[in-house]
């Protein structure tokens, strides 16, 4: 790991030596020649990153234009951070980790990791960004009692224990831990990533141990918080961007103060990456945010107000924005996603429901739920025979992929079903519904958030099988967090949501999805709650075959062999096959990217992912141009 | 006469003394005059023509409610998979020129892989007939006697989509039928429950008068101020999802009754209130005839034909509140049929423009409220037979 990301750098840095000519951002020519703001050859760091753009779909462009969006809320501000993708070290399109705001990363025995900043490098507002941001954050944010009352958080945690963290430097700073930490890398690559530094200079101006106390309280009581830590955090989410105010390492920085209907990105002119010719990024000047309801978002995007558009438009669309494509100025691409399944049906094993969780829990029963779907059906039905039938795991694109996981228990089969759930002892009323033990008729209720309308045409296909099966299974849509919450208390026995986020891993990708490990697994909600609070909440799994795939994850973790890891990753995936922990409905099915055709520089065939991938941010929107002369 | 003048002569006449002699009535007129309340109500509602044929349509289509399953040329559940939103087939008579009575031709259905759509080009050669009277779908009709017997089918191995299908293939028409059942029967079901709050809460309110009065009213005032769709929403989130279908529909109509008949107990109360005044209340009272009685018997009568004809204005509410409820998703739920529960699967762009026919449950809903609303004119001018206004 040590040597790819070496290797790296160093095409980084030599690259940096053409530096010598920058070409100045016309965006800023007046600011710059006024005197606001520097000339760009002492803007960017000594060392920038060079994006080399010399590929059959990624060439060199120029600067100008506004890049337009449409979103459903004010809180999708956050994926300005999300599409920025300006990381520490971020994921290539390979889906490899490499240096990127970092100029350098050393890693020892997966455990010492040694961060070397650029030097030069600046925040949005032309403060310098050094290891005292680093500094700020371990010694004032993660381990303040006020701001993070449970201390560091769990990435920065090995088996509990924090690193040792030392600033070797003004450009250099080092994290050590004891054991090596898997998590640390990836979840500053994550399209959520976990900020380890904050803009000092801005935040100490909130913060006790540097502000003046009568200061700091006028501040709170006029911002109407709490305490000073309800304040500092408020003014420092770098994740939510929703602060103006807060200085970025973004391609683009907000400019709008939430809530509005409107938003506006500008460049950040400070950003560290040029392209070959000495431009520096971002390529174009602003990007927009227009507020739009869920439902209005595939007309509008079809009637042109987009230029860049995947959010909000689905599968079903493709067809009317096709049709747009003859009337206004954008095509479409199809996309693939990186989910494991479109819609995936996941049993609570920790429901509270005393008559089904032991059914739910059987083996045998979720096996027979999964062979009475007629998955050949739901892909020609619902998505016109473009997606793949079969089980919630990883797609064929992965190394690890092996064909009976896709199809183990996933073909229909009523026959071997019926036979499964008669041998259970669960016989037929008149009506032809099963009936448990308890004598109540075997009805579930199966909770969507209903979001997308596909997922009540899968389920409805569903409903009409498992009827054959004997099981009357109803409907029901639900509020996001409502669906969360009653599938976290037991509550809800049945639940949908899409599959696997990552169905692309690879041996080191962390199998984090496979085994229980978090509260958000629709699956065991409780077993996840355990593992997350170490024993404090939740519940210990007590189902033999989760217990498994718990053991293999922590073989995993205490392992750096490449081909232990795989077979580990493939022990868990045929465990998950067999035992129907979620049940797989269709999988790639192509995800609709509308495109200014003027744009240049999006490829034609991408994944559409949250994780890795964050959406556009592994292709560098920062290097999308536009063909036509838009600097004015 | 004093004055010993002669006496005026004195005339008598032999007739018999007839005293409408001066305004003889016809035999017409006789009618007229000793013809019941209803009568009159009925004579003067066959004028408004247009009241007359509303209700003929509406007797019409609560007809076909009673025979759905014979009327829908598929079953509610007969899903069509390779016919997935194929649009509606025309009814032809002449093929090649020739008339060989009713026929669709086929679709034949391709996939268009630029633009993933879904294509159905009409075969000329497949000519389909319709049959009639005939065996088709099974169905168990009003849930009870299985049969098979329909007013029109397919043709054996064709298809017969007068009106489209839908995104998992099902007939359109046949869901309107079917739909129609659900759709028709909430606004009658909604209405009587209403009817009976209003009557019974605005008859005391009216007949007592008094605090009793004072606190319906507050009642009510609170009640109207409340804004009604998140009202809906909000009771029709609380129904339980395991409820059975046919539960969940009795739930929306007592939902959609409950919060209905304010209008209606204010009209009784204000009319009470007038009426308890009355010389016949007072003897009524006198004689030891109970509250319930005096209302019963002798108020309401007096205002049953207005109660009727705003009972029959309120329906088309009623029917749009289902409509509203289950467009929001908040109403019924597949696999109950309502037009409003159809009418989700429009909600969409690509309704609008690749697929218009999954709009048409907006047809039936539009006639049945116009039809409620001409009908319930005509009744309020009937109501009131022995004015003459308009007339």
């Amino acid at each position: 790991m040590r040597a790819v990301l070496v290797l790296f750098a160093c095409i980084a840095m030599t690259a940096a030596a053409s530096a010598a000519s920058f070409v100045e951002t016309p965006f800023f020519a007046a600011a710059v020649a006024e005197g606001k703001l520097p000339p760009v050859a002492e803007r960017l760091p000594r060392t920038p990153f060079v994006v080399t753009l010399d590929g059959p779909e990624r060439s060199p462009g120029r600067h100008g234009g506004d890049l337009r969006m449409l979103m459903s809320q004010p809180r999708d501000t956050r994926l300005m951070v999300v599409f920025g993708y300006a990381r520490l070290v971020g994921y290539n399109q390979n889906w490899e980790l490499v240096p990127d705001i970092l100029s350098k990363l050393d890693v020892d025995e997966g455990r010492v990791f040694t961060l070397h900043l650029r030097k030069g490098h600046r925040w949005s507002d032309g403060a310098p960004f050094t290891a005292q941001d680093f500094k700020f954050f371990w010694e004032d944010v993660a381990n303040n009692p006020d701001l993070s009352p449970s201390g560091p958080d769990a990435f920065l945690r090995v088996d509990g224990e924090a690193p040792k963290f030392e600033v070797i430097d003004e450009t250099t700073v080092r994290y050590t831990w004891t054991k090596p930490n898997p998590f640390f890398l990836p979840a500053l690559a994550g399209a959520r990533p976990e900020f380890i530094f904050e803009p000092a200079h801005y935040l100490k101006a909130f913060h006790p141990r540097y502000a003046d106390a009568a200061d700091l309280q006028a501040k709170i009581t006029a911002a109407g918080q709490r305490n000073w830590a309800a304040l500092f955090t408020q003014k420092s989410r770098q994740y939510r961007n929703d602060n103006p105010e807060l200085p970025s390492l973004q391609p683009w920085v907000l400019q709008t103060r939430p809530p509005s209907s409107y938003f506006i990105f500008i460049r950040n002119p400070f950003y560290h990456r040029v392209d070959q010719h000495g431009r520096q990024l971002p390529y174009i000047d602003r990007v927009t945010f227009t507020m739009a309801s869920p439902g209005l978002i595939p007309a509008k995007t079809a009637a042109g107000d987009a230029d860049l558009q995947a959010r909000g438009i689905g599968f079903d669309n493709i067809t009317v924005l096709k049709q747009g494509e003859k009337r206004n100025p954008y095509r479409v691409l199809l996309w693939k996603t990186a989910r494991g399944a479109e819609v995936a049906i996941y049993p609570n094993l920790n429901t509270i429901d005393a008559d089904l969780a032991p059914l739910v829990r059987n083996t045998d029963f979720r096996r027979a739920l999964s062979l009475a779907i007629d998955r050949d059906e739901i892909n020609q039905a619902v998505f016109t025979g473009f997606g793949r039938p079969g089980n919630d795991t990883v797609l064929p694109g992965s190394p690890l992929f092996k064909s009976e996981f896709e199809t183990k228990w996933a073909s229909f089969d009523l026959k071997q079903a019926n036979a499964i759930l008669d041998g259970l002892g669960l016989p037929r009323d008149s009506g032809g519904i099963r009936k448990l033990p308890s004598g109540r008729r075997l009805q579930m209720v199966v909770e969507t958030a209903g979001e997308d309308p596909t997922e009540v045409a899968v389920l409805q296909l569903v409903q009409s099988t498992w009827r054959k099966l004997g099981i009357d299974l109803l409907v029901k849509p639900e509020q996001r967090e409502i669906l969360r919450n009653r599938v976290f208390s037991g509550e809800a026995v049945l639940s949908v949501w899409s599959g696997l986020e990552n169905a692309l891993p690879n041996a080191n990708t962390i199998p984090d999805e496979m085994a229980p490990t978090s509260q958000q697994q629709l699956s065991w909600p409780k077993w996840g709650q355990h593992y997350e609070s170490g024993g404090r909440a939740g519940a210990p799994i007590d189902l033999p075959a989760a217990e498994r795939l718990a053991a293999l994850r922590q073989q995993w973790l205490t392992t750096l062999d490449a081909q232990q890891r795989s077979r580990l990753w493939q022990d868990m995936l045929a465990i998950r096959a067999d035992e129907v922990f979620t049940i797989g409905t269709v999988r790639m099915v192509p995800q609709p990217v509308v495109v200014s055709t003027a744009l240049r520089n999006v490829p034609k065939e991408g994944i559409y992912n949250w994780e890795p991938g964050a959406f556009f941010g592994v292709y560098q929107p920062d290097t999308f141009w536009y063909a036509d002369d838009r600097s004015k | 006469m004093s004055n010993g003048a002669p006496p005026l002569p004195h005339f008598v006449d032999p007739r018999p003394f007839d005293p409408d002699e001066t305004e003889q009535l016809t035999a017409e007129q006789e009618r007229y005059s000793l013809a019941s309340q209803w009568q009159l109500m009925w004579w003067r509602f066959r004028q408004h023509r247009v009241a007359v044929l509303c209700g003929a349509v509406l007797l019409a289509l609560y007809g076909m409610i009673l025979i759905s399953e014979i009327l829908a040329p598929y079953a509610l559940e007969s899903r069509n998979t390779g016919f997935i939103y194929a649009p509606p087939q025309a009814i032809r008579l002449f093929h090649d020129g020739q008339f060989i009575g009713p026929f669709v031709y086929g679709l034949e259905y391709s996939v268009d892989l630029e633009t993933m759509a879904r294509r159905y080009e009409v075969d000329r050669t497949d000519v389909q007939r319709i049959r009639f009277f005939c065996l088709g779908d099974p169905y168990a009709f009003w849930g009870l006697v299985p049969g098979r017997f329909h007013l029109m089918c397919p043709a054996e191995g064709g298809t017969l989509f007068l009106l489209g299908t839908d995104r998992l293939g099902h007939d359109m028409l046949s869901r309107i039928i079917y739909g129609a059942r659900i759709s028709l029967t909430v606004g009658l079901i909604g209405i009587a429950i209403s009817f009976v709050l209003g009557i019974t809460i605005g008859g005391l309110a009216g007949y007592f008068g008094g605090w009793v009065d004072g606190i319906v009213q507050r009642i009510i005032e609170v009640l109207r101020s409340l804004p009604e769709l998140p009202l809906w929403m909000a009771l029709s989130a609380a129904l339980p999802i395991s409820w059975s279908p046919v539960l969940i529909y009795f739930g929306i109509t007592v939902i959609l009754g409950l919060l209905d008949w304010p209008g209606l107990a204010r009209a009784v109360r204000s009319k009470l209130l007038a009426l308890r005044e009355e010389d016949y209340c007072t003897a009524a009272r006198l004689m030891g005839a109970s509250p319930p009685r005096i209302i019963g018997r002798h108020l309401l009568p007096n205002f049953m034909s207005h109660l009727i004809a705003s009972a029959t204005l309120s329906i088309p509410s009623m029917i749009l509140g289902e409509t509203a409820l289950s467009f929001l998703g908040l109403g019924l739920r597949p696999p109950i049929t309502s037009w409003g529960v159809l009418l989700i699967e429009a909600q969409n762009i690509e309704a609008v423009v690749l697929y218009p026919w999954l709009m048409l449950p907006m047809v039936p809903v539009i006639v049945t409220v116009l039809a409620f609303n001409f009908l319930g004119d005509g009744l309020r001018d009937a109501a009131d037979p022995y004015s003459t206004t308009g007339h």
